[in-house]
C-alpha cells in the first residue's frame, strides 16, 4: 500500500494500513471524530481488547469502565510506571526502581517511586477510578507534560523527569504545588499511556491562544504550552474576599483535560 | 423529523415535556435522544436517558453542548448579555474573556452552617464556559417553562441560566433521637433544599446525577419509599417525610432485633427523580423520639 492509500489517524497522526484501528494509539479509524462546538475533541474511546504494537512489545486495553492496560514485554524491552498502578504481573517479570534525580515527591504520603518492569513477560496496570485510557505515541523529538500521578506507564525509550508548578492546587488543598511529569523522546519513538478520570478531551491551542481550566482537570500538555497559576478574586459580603484558582494554558500546542478531577495532595 | 406526538408535526419530549417541531436527533429542551424508545420499568420508573454525546440544547440565544458519556461536560456558549450561575466547584474551564463574579445569596450564614455552597458564582457572555462534576453519572437538563418550578436536593445542582430564579427552603424532613439535653435532630436529605423557578421566561437547569437516573409520576395520594440520599429532584407538589421500618424478628433471627431502615417517604401528586448511586445514610442509633413515622413488620 503506498502512502496515498494509508489512513491518517486524526488522534496521533499515525499512518495506517488497517482501516479499523490505528496501529500506534488504538483509536478506531472507522468512527467519526467527536468535536464540540468549542473545539474540544473527545479522546477516542478505545475498543475493548484493542491491541497496540510498540517496538517488539504489545499493549492491550481491556475493559471499558475502569480499563486495564496489559503489556506483553519482549525480551530486553522495559516499561516504567508508578508503583500504585500495577494490577498484576507474571511471576518471572523482574522489577527494579528507577533512580530519580531532583526534589523528593510523595503520593498519598508515601514516597514517589517509579518502578521498572523488564521483559520477557506480562504485566498489567489500572487506576482505581472510572475513566479512559489515553495512548499517546511519542514521535522522536517530542516533549509532553502530564499531571502528577496520571501516567500509567511509558516505554523504556521515553526519558522521564518531573517539574513542580508552584501556586497550583496548593492553597485550597494543603499541598505544595502541582507536579508535572515530563516525558521526552530523542531519536527513537516511544509510547506513553495515561489514565484520565471520567472523559478526556483535547484541543490544540494556536500560538498565543489561552484557556483557563480548573487545575485538577489538566491532564497533559505539549511542553510548548505554558501553564500559569491565576487567582480570581471574589468578594462575598459578610465573609469578606475569597479567591478561586485556575490554570491558564497558553499555546501553541495540545492540551488534554479530564472531566472528573481529583486533587491529590502534593507533599515534599 | 419525529412523528407527531402532541399534534401534527409536533414532538413532545416524554422526559421534559418540551414540544418542538422539526427536532433533530436530540430533544432541543433537554438533549434526550428522540429516536430511541422510552425505557420504563415494570414498576413504573422511567429511565432518564443520558444526553447523547455532543447533544446541543438551546436556551435563549445561548446554547449548551453535553460532551462525554461517563462524566459529561456541559459546555455553554453564552450569548452577549446572557449568563449562568453555578456553585464554584463545578467550573471545569472557561475562556479568559468570560468574567466570573460572586452572586449574592440570602442567608449565607445559615447556608454555611447547613453545609450548602456559600460561593455561588455568576458568568455573563459573550464567551464559553464549561462545567462538570467529579463523579461518574449523567448530566440532566431540566428546561423550566414560565411558571414551572422544581425542588432539587442539596449538592445536586450544577448550573442554571439567569432566567431561572434560585431559592432554598427548609426540607421539613428530619427525625430526632434522644430526649432532653441529649436530643439530636438529623436531616438525611439535608436541612435545606434548592428550589428553581422560571418566573416569566423559560430557563434551563442542569443537574448531575451519580450513576443512572429514574423518574416516576406519583398520582395524588400515591406514596413511595426511597433512600434519602437517592433523591435527585421532585415537583414542589410532592410531600416528604422520614419513615422508619423495622423488620420482624423471630427466634431464628434474633440478630435482626433492633434493625431498622430509614426511608424518605414521598407522596404525590407530582414527579420524583432518583439516582442509582447514593451515599450511605447514617443511622445514629438509639430510639427515635420524633419527626418520623414508623412501621414494624
Amino acid at each position: 500500500m503506498d502512502a496515498y492509500q494509508r489512513i491518517l489517524c486524526k488522534w496521533c497522526n499515525g499512518q495506517n494500513t488497517n482501516p479499523t484501528q490505528c496501529a500506534f494509539c488504538g483509536a478506531p479509524l472507522d468512527v467519526q471524530n467527536m468535536v464540540s462546538e468549542s473545539g474540544w475533541r473527545e479522546a477516542p474511546r478505545l475498543r475493548d481488547m484493542t491491541q497496540i504494537q510498540f517496538d517488539r512489545s504489545t499493549c492491550q486495553v481491556e475493559g471499558e469502565i475502569v480499563p486495564v492496560v496489559e503489556i506483553n514485554l519482549a525480551p530486553s524491552e522495559w516499561v516504567y510506571f508508578e508503583h500504585h498502578c500495577m494490577l498484576w504481573k507474571g511471576d518471572g517479570v523482574p522489577l527494579t526502581v528507577m533512580n530519580l534525580q531532583g526534589p523528593k515527591r510523595s503520593f498519598l504520603r508515601m514516597p514517589h517511586i517509579v518502578t521498572i518492569a523488564s521483559g520477557p513477560g506480562r504485566i498489567a496496570f489500572s487506576r482505581d477510578a472510572a475513566g479512559e485510557i489515553v495512548v499517546l505515541p511519542l514521535h522522536p523529538g517530542m516533549e509532553v507534560d502530564v499531571r502528577e500521578h496520571a501516567f500509567l506507564l511509558a516505554s523504556g525509550r521515553v526519558s522521564y523527569s518531573y517539574v513542580r508548578i508552584k501556586g497550583l492546587a496548593n492553597v485550597l488543598h494543603g499541598g505544595n504545588g502541582m507536579w508535572l511529569d515530563r516525558f521526552v523522546t530523542s531519536q527513537a519513538p516511544g509510547l506513553l499511556v495515561l489514565h484520565g478520570y471520567g472523559n478526556v478531551f483535547e484541543r490544540t491551542l494556536a500560538p498565543g491562544e489561552s484557556i483557563q481550566v480548573e487545575p485538577g482537570s489538566m491532564l497533559y500538555k505539549d511542553a510548548s504550552v505554558t501553564l500559569q497559576a491565576e487567582t480570581i478574586k471574589l468578594s462575598s459580603g459578610i465573609f469578606g474576599g475569597t479567591s478561586m484558582y485556575l490554570a491558564r494554558l497558553t499555546g501553541p500546542g495540545r492540551v488534554g483535560i479530564q472531566s472528573m478531577y481529583h486533587h491529590h495532595e502534593s507533599g515534599e | 423529523m419525529i412523528p407527531a406526538a402532541g399534534g401534527p408535526g409536533a414532538y413532545v419530549c416524554p422526559y421534559c415535556r418540551t414540544s418542538a417541531v422539526g427536532v433533530g436527533r436530540s430533544c432541543p429542551g433537554c438533549g434526550a435522544p428522540v429516536d430511541v424508545a422510552a425505557k420504563a420499568s415494570v414498576s413504573g420508573w422511567l429511565e432518564l436517558p443520558a444526553a447523547r454525546d455532543m447533544a446541543r440544547i438551546q436556551c435563549g440565544r445561548s446554547s449548551v453542548q453535553i460532551e462525554g458519556t461517563m462524566v459529561p461536560v456541559a459546555d455553554f456558549a453564552l450569548a452577549p448579555g446572557e449568563g449562568v450561575y453555578f456553585p464554584h466547584h463545578e467550573l471545569l474551564w472557561k475562556e479568559p474573556g468570560v468574567v466570573v463574579t460572586q452572586r449574592g445569596l440570602k442567608g449565607a450564614w445559615k447556608r454555611m452552617m447547613a453545609g450548602l455552597p456559600v460561593h455561588m458564582l455568576d458568568a455573563v457572555g459573550p464567551g464559553r464556559i464549561a462545567f462538570s462534576r467529579d463523579a461518574a453519572g449523567e448530566t440532566l437538563a431540566i428546561p423550566l417553562h414560565p411558571g414551572a418550578s422544581v425542588d432539587v436536593r442539596e449538592h445536586i445542582f450544577m448550573v442554571a441560566t439567569h432566567a431561572v430564579a434560585y431559592d432554598w427552603f427548609e426540607t421539613g424532613v428530619w427525625f430526632r433521637t434522644g430526649t432532653g439535653d441529649d436530643a439530636e435532630t438529623h436531616y438525611p436529605i439535608g436541612m435545606f433544599m434548592d428550589r428553581f423557578v422560571a418566573p416569566s421566561q423559560p430557563g434551563l437547569l442542569l443537574i448531575h446525577a451519580h450513576g443512572n437516573s429514574f423518574l416516576r409520576q406519583l398520582a395524588p395520594g400515591e406514596r413511595i419509599l426511597v433512600k434519602p440520599s437517592a433523591l435527585l429532584y421532585k415537583d414542589s407538589s410532592v410531600s416528604g417525610h422520614m419513615h422508619v421500618e423495622r423488620p420482624r424478628s423471630s427466634a431464628q433471627s434474633l440478630w435482626t432485633w433492633g434493625e431498622r431502615y430509614l426511608w424518605l417517604a414521598l407522596g404525590g401528586p407530582g414527579r420524583v427523580a432518583v439516582q442509582s448511586a447514593y451515599g450511605h445514610t447514617h443511622d445514629p442509633g438509639g430510639p427515635i423520639t420524633g419527626g418520623a413515622t414508623e412501621y414494624r413488620w
